[in-house]
């Protein structure tokens, strides 16, 4: 790599710059966390006696995990789905002309520009009873009664991988630009068909995308409220709808605190098992 | 000194805002603070309630801030030394939290214009009930050509995967279980009898939306055809154009009443004191009652009109005959145990 007294200095000029934002952060971020965590050990919802009684509430309730699983495999799926379906549009963008990859960039980047609202209400027009997929099928002859797709744990899965999907799109996009074209062809020369230079030599080299889009589109996916509740509905309860009514509706705080703790773990027990897989890959990639 | 939860949040937030906000310590004159509901209600409060109170308070300035009321309780209690509301709206739930958690000021009754006109429900000496909210039976008059009578109607065969409801997190979700349970035998205190019906309900439910007002959507995608649903929330659809229809079950509609009051601490006791007679006053009722707000009045001086009187009751003694009224401190202790039964028995 490069040479090793220019890169120590490259970090120690960091840390004055960042200060302002450390400190920011330190205010906003972590004071109320610590707040949070302190609040969550408490047994009553006045936060006058200490105890794990919450953690212990959640991690021994058979419903609680449940609703914490449901979640990170809602996670799962919908990160694997925009990995799915994203790759080939990254892959696309690097082979096109100039003037198609500005297409595909603002077809990738409007629904960022829209709210999430909207784009949800979208996905409640799309899937209804009488919506685009019912009415087509319908008129097709291929159902006779509508299909129950909003509602559904599909359904919920499908919408937000459309709502997520620039956050896996755009660092496969970076990734795979950064991979030498000539790799391709070489690998052709040497005997490699495409779909062998595919697995051994353009996925290895683009995972350190694969695996910055899957970490972003699984902490997005798990974490979206709005859709969540509009496309799963008041009975398919997530991590987030579980918190807002006990934080809300109950005002339970400290169980509501406990929750949100024992969610920012998972989260970041996942993530760090993305992060890993990333240090790996860049070492893979590297090589 | 006991450190808890609020004295902690109030202290470090009021630290936190005087030294970023140093403008905040001398900020008695503030306006008055009105937190109403958004949406159809703070249109309405912008539109009739607000100029009244002005004309009745010589031009005093007056700021609405629509938020839910759960927010309205949490922003007072983290700062109920200098409360950053004055006035706050708040179902009968939430109403009785507030009252529990001593963020609200008895209401200067003697004092009082329209106080006593009041119908007896409305009278409330924490607060008083300026409007009803009442939920019935909504439904799609296309689809379902005889209009629904009845409760009980939600259970027919052939409503088979087109009924709507809400979860429990709402109001109109609890107090609906509740006037089931009670159809069935039950009461505010034992709602077994309503989870029991609930579970017969299951082949014939199409949605449980996550909140009154996507349940209200519902309609519009087609997506259900009948559901238990807020009077108000029905008639902005219908202004819209969406074919929906309110009826008053035959057991009653329910009726919730929306309660105003002064906040605790409030730097502007007597403007809000004179925002809240305003809001008790006949002509202000009668203009919310008439289109487009249709809000149901409490005064009993107020003579009912139009769809109001179509639908609900053409006078006082009929509405109290024809609406249910529901006993909330009840319904409040349970209700946590209620929401967490409903999490784990309602799956569709």
């Amino acid at each position: 790599m490069g040479t090793a007294p220019a890169s120590r200095d490259v970090t120690s000029y960091g840390m004055g710059l960042a200060a302002p934002l450390a400190l920011f952060f330190l205010v906003f971020f972590v004071a109320p966390l610590l707040q949070l965590l302190w609040l969550s050990l408490h047994n009553d919802t006045a936060a006058l006696h200490w105890g794990f009684g919450q953690y212990l509430h959640f991690l021994t309730d058979p419903f609680s995990l449940g609703v914490l699983g449901s979640t990170l495999l809602l996670g799962a799926e919908v990160t694997a789905v925009c990995l799915v379906l994203g790759f080939p549009i990254a892959w696309l963008y690097q082979r096109v002309g100039p003037r198609l990859q500005t297409i595909i960039i603002l077809i990738v980047l409007l629904p960022l520009l829209t709210s999430v609202v909207v784009r949800t209400f979208a996905w409640i027009v799309i899937l209804g009873r009488q919506g685009i997929i019912n009415a087509t099928l319908q008129s097709l002859g291929i159902i006779d009664t509508p299909l129950k797709l909003l509602y559904t744990q599909f359904g919920v899965v499908i919408a937000l991988a459309q709502v997520q999907m620039p956050l896996m799109t755009l660092p496969l996009i970076t990734a795979l630009g950064r991979i030498d074209p000539n790799l391709d062809d070489a690998s052709c020369s040497l005997g490699a068909g495409s779909w062998r230079t595919f697995f051994r030599v353009v996925l290895p080299l683009s995972l350190p995308g694969v695996i910055a889009g899957c970490t972003l589109t699984y902490a997005a996916a798990i974490t979206a409220f709005i859709t969540q509740s509009l496309i799963g509905g008041g009975q398919m309860l997530f991590m987030p709808m579980y918190l807002y009514q006990q934080a809300s509706t109950l005002q339970n705080w400290p169980f509501a605190s406990a929750i949100s703790i024992i969610f920012l773990l998972a989260v970041l027990a996942v993530v760090s098992v993305f992060t890993t897989l990333g240090r790996m890959s860049r070492g893979y990639g590297g090589a | 000194m006991i450190m808890n939860r609020r004295s902690l949040m109030t202290t470090a937030l009021t630290l936190g805002a005087m030294k970023a906000f140093p403008g905040l310590s001398y900020a008695q004159a503030r306006p008055l603070v009105f937190a109403t509901f958004t949406g159809s209600w703070e249109e309405a409060h912008k539109a009739v309630l607000v100029p009244a109170f002005r004309k009745a308070s010589a031009d005093a300035a007056v700021v609405l801030d629509p938020m839910l009321s759960v927010d309205q309780i949490a922003k007072v209690n983290a700062a109920k030394a200098n409360p950053p509301i004055d006035v706050m709206l708040h179902d009968p739930g939430p109403a009785l939290v507030a009252i529990g958690q001593d963020l609200v000021e008895p209401y200067p009754v003697e004092k009082s214009a329209y106080y006593k006109d009041l119908i007896a429900e409305a009278q409330e000496p924490m607060g008083p009930a300026p409007f009803f909210q009442v939920v019935g039976l909504t439904y799609n008059p296309e689809t379902i050509k005889t209009p629904p009578t009845s409760w009980a109607d939600l259970w027919k065969s052939e409503f088979k995967g087109r009924v709507g409801i809400t979860n429990l997190n709402s109001t109109l979700g609890t107090g609906w279980l509740v006037e089931i349970a009670k159809m069935r035998g039950g009461s505010e205190a034992n709602v077994d009898p309503g989870f029991k019906a609930l579970e017969e309900l299951k082949p014939n439910l199409a949605a449980v939306a996550a909140n009154p007002g996507a349940l209200a959507t519902l309609f519009q995608q087609g997506q259900i055809d009948i559901s238990p649903g807020n009077f108000n929330a029905i008639q902005i659809l219908k202004a819209r154009g969406v074919p929906v229809e309110f009826v008053a079950p035959k057991e009653g509609a329910i009726a919730f009443k929306t309660t105003i009051h002064i906040v605790k601490n409030s730097p502007n006791r007597e403007l809000a004191f004179k925002l809240i007679e305003a809001s008790l006053t006949p002509e202000v009722q009668t203009t919310l009652m008439n289109p487009p707000y249709l809000i149901v009045p409490t005064n009993s001086k107020v003579k009912m009109g139009g769809e109001i009187a179509r639908v609900l009751a053409k006078d006082t003694a009929e509405l109290k005959q024809k609406f249910v009224f529901q006993d909330w401190k009840k319904i409040n202790e349970q209700r946590s145990a209620w929401i967490e039964r409903f999490n784990r028995e309602i799956k569709i």
